[in-house]
């Protein structure tokens, strides 16, 4: 098997695609099911405020979701740009 | 240094074997000894219910356990199997399954112990419920197994199936990537059903009259919680069964074990998030009955938003095997 | 378990394109739309008062889906909204379903059909929320927190399409092949009605009310 310098390049790029978005995903993942969980407390006990507090929820979401749109988008970089 | 293939499927067997029950066993042994902690502490609290207690660690214990039996099973087979054919092919495959087995045992060991841990202390709180906690004590920790089975269905694959005449070098990345997919993204999805288990027995020993809507919210909670290791096992089975022609460049093999492994860590937190979001709801429908369809719906929003970044994960997994 | 990639495809040369089509998911689609125009002109035929099985099930769907919709937006909104959610829901719960009829395949188990309802909810709710703020405030919203983000928030509000139709085509994908694999690892015996129960019945219904609730979670959040 002859290896050569592109070569390696490419693979480290795609490993590294791997490893950008598989560990960005873990942070994002429990974060956003923390929000999720004290949601459902919070609506649990003041039940009038759901619709106020999905919304909260979402936004908070959206918010700790953007790490992982930013291992996205690294990954893809990886992937097609370098 | 030149070895023979019988020798490097020696070394993949043994290597992938002790992989398998060493990290097999990390869960379950959290988990029975999370189990026995909460069943100490409900006889200090009710001795006269010893007994009943006493069964149901038992009972708990004996299903969490499972998941490292199962990993026993795979790391005997590794150890004493009967190779064939032997190829550096077969190697790669024998080191996946016991890397699937191993850690797709670990979640759902820990899992288990929650439901059962959180049974005994609901015994001490409401003896009358015994019988429904037991029940329910079996269904949330069966349903947490779930991960761990298909853990097993990839490490057999892995194992008995004969891929045949494939190209080594990039398949020998696809058959490792699989074992690493499946194993990694079954963690979290075992952890996470394992949470909303003890929350269900945590909260029919709070509030008995609600069993039937918490068992509901359990088992949907759960159901979605198994999502990412469904995705994991999604990308592992395309990792064994797609065909990919041969090359002699690195590249194409770094890109397989990519995706085996952006999937399987992208599965973990995914889960254990989810099993979060399941938690809270089924500790607060115990609670608050009467909002049921309000907290299984954010429930459910909650987790979907939340598994997410799983699916950025499948998709840059799908790219790293299709596209590049 | 080798026939398990294989579609009948319908290749068409147009101006240099080759334009694929998924015959049996095309069929499928359409079986589906079949059973519910059908179930729509005998649930609303005889309008009765003490409403006939078909016409109470109908009403169930419709009143729920359409509280659901109340409580995400509002009155006045779900007015407009709420047939799609209520189309949607159903066309969903019947496709996921499809399956466990032997011979017959979730159209949702191929990828096109998700994603395309994907794009559809996503046109939906961008227009909704240029309507509902207007032009310029909904650009401005893209340059949150700071302008140089607007790529990044660009390629959130895409990802939010992509997550939606992948995370239906998983669960119902990942389903069809765990039975398959069982059904082979068993010789089909004594497991695999538990986990077409499991798969179809019960994952493909959280899935379409997921679905469903995430396409209306995207209106209101551009909306509001």
């Amino acid at each position: 098997m002859t290896i050569e310098g592109a070569d390696i390049v490419k693979a480290a790029a795609f490993i590294g695609a791997g490893i950008a978005m598989g560990f960005g995903a873990i942070g994002p993942g429990v974060g956003e099911g923390m929000a999720a969980a004290k949601a459902c407390e919070a609506i649990g006990k003041n039940p009038k405020e759901a619709g106020l507090l999905t919304r909260t929820m979402l936004v908070g979401q959206a918010v700790a979701e953007s790490t992982g749109i930013y291992s996205l988008v690294i990954a893809l970089l990886l992937l097609f740009v370098v | 240094m030149e070895f023979e293939p019988q020798v490097i499927i020696k070394i993949a067997a043994y290597v992938g074997g002790g992989l398998c029950m060493g990290i097999g066993a990390v869960g379950a042994a959290i988990g029975e000894g999370y189990t026995a902690a909460l069943a100490n502490e409900a006889v200090s609290r009710n001795k006269d219910l010893s007994g009943d207690i006493f069964k149901s660690m038992l009972v708990g214990q004996a299903i969490a356990e499972s998941a490292s039996i199962f990993a026993l099973v795979i790391a005997i087979l590794l150890l004493f199997m009967d190779i064939p054919v032997p190829s550096l092919l077969k190697a790669s495959a024998l080191l996946g399954a016991g890397i699937s087995m191993g850690f797709g045992a670990m979640g759902s060991g820990v899992g288990s112990g929650f439901p059962g841990g959180q049974a005994c202390k609901g015994i001490s709180r409401q003896p009358k419920m015994t019988g429904r906690l037991t029940t329910n004590m079996l269904i949330g920790s069966a349903v947490c197994q779930t991960p761990a089975i298909f853990a097993l269905v990839v490490a057999l694959i892995l194992m008995f199936i004969d891929f045949g005449n494939v190209p080594l070098n990039p398949t020998w990345a696809a058959l490792l990537g699989a074992g690493i997919s499946m194993g990694l993204s079954a963690i979290g999805s075992g952890y996470g059903g394992g949470m909303a288990g003890g929350a269900s027995c945590e909260g029919i020993a709070r509030n008995p009259e609600t069993v039937s809507s918490v068992t509901t919210i359990m088992l949907v909670g759960q159901a979605v919680t198994q999502t990412p290791c469904i995705f994991g096992l999604l990308v592992s089975f395309i990792l064994m069964f797609k065909a990919f022609p041969e090359t002699t460049a690195l590249s194409p093999s770094m890109a397989l074990l990519g995706a085996g492994i952006s999937m399987g860590f992208g599965g973990l937190g995914p889960g254990i998030g989810n099993g979060m979001a399941a938690e809270g709801a089924v500790r607060w429908v115990a609670r608050n009955v009467k909002h049921q369809s309000e907290l299984m719906r954010t429930m459910l929003v909650g987790q979907a938003v939340s598994q997410s970044t799983a699916i950025y994960a499948m998709v840059i997994s799908l790219v790293l095997i299709f596209v590049v | 378990m080798k026939e398990m990639g294989k579609l009948h495809q319908l290749v068409i040369h147009v101006m240099g394109y080759d334009i694929a089509f998924n015959l049996e998911v095309i069929i499928m689609t359409w079986m589906v739309m079949a059973v519910l125009i059908f179930f729509g002109f005998a649930a609303s035929k005889k309008r009765a008062l003490l409403p006939e099985p078909v016409q109470a099930l109908g009403e169930l769907f419709v009143s729920l889906l359409y509280q659901l919709t109340v409580d995400a937006l509002d009155e006045e909104m779900a007015k407009t909204y709420g047939p799609l959610t209520i189309a949607l829901f159903m066309f969903l719960l019947l496709s996921n379903w499809f399956g466990i009829i032997p011979h017959l395949d979730e159209p949702t188990k191929d990828l096109n059909t998700p994603l395309s309802l994907g794009i559809m909810g996503f046109f939906i709710a961008h227009y909704a929320g240029i309507k509902a703020k207007g032009l310029g405030a909904y650009l401005k919203e893209y340059c949150t927190p700071i302008f140089f983000m607007a790529p990044l928030n660009v390629i959130g509000e895409l990802a939010k399409v992509v997550s939606i139709s992948f995370r239906l085509f998983g669960n119902i994908m990942g389903g069809a092949i765990i039975i398959l694999v069982v059904s082979y690892l068993t010789y089909s015996i004594f497991l695999p009605p538990f986990l077409y129960f499991f798969f179809g019945f019960f994952v493909g219904t959280i899935q379409a009310f997921v679905f469903t609730m995430l396409t209306i979670v995207y209106i209101s959040v551009q909306v509001k």
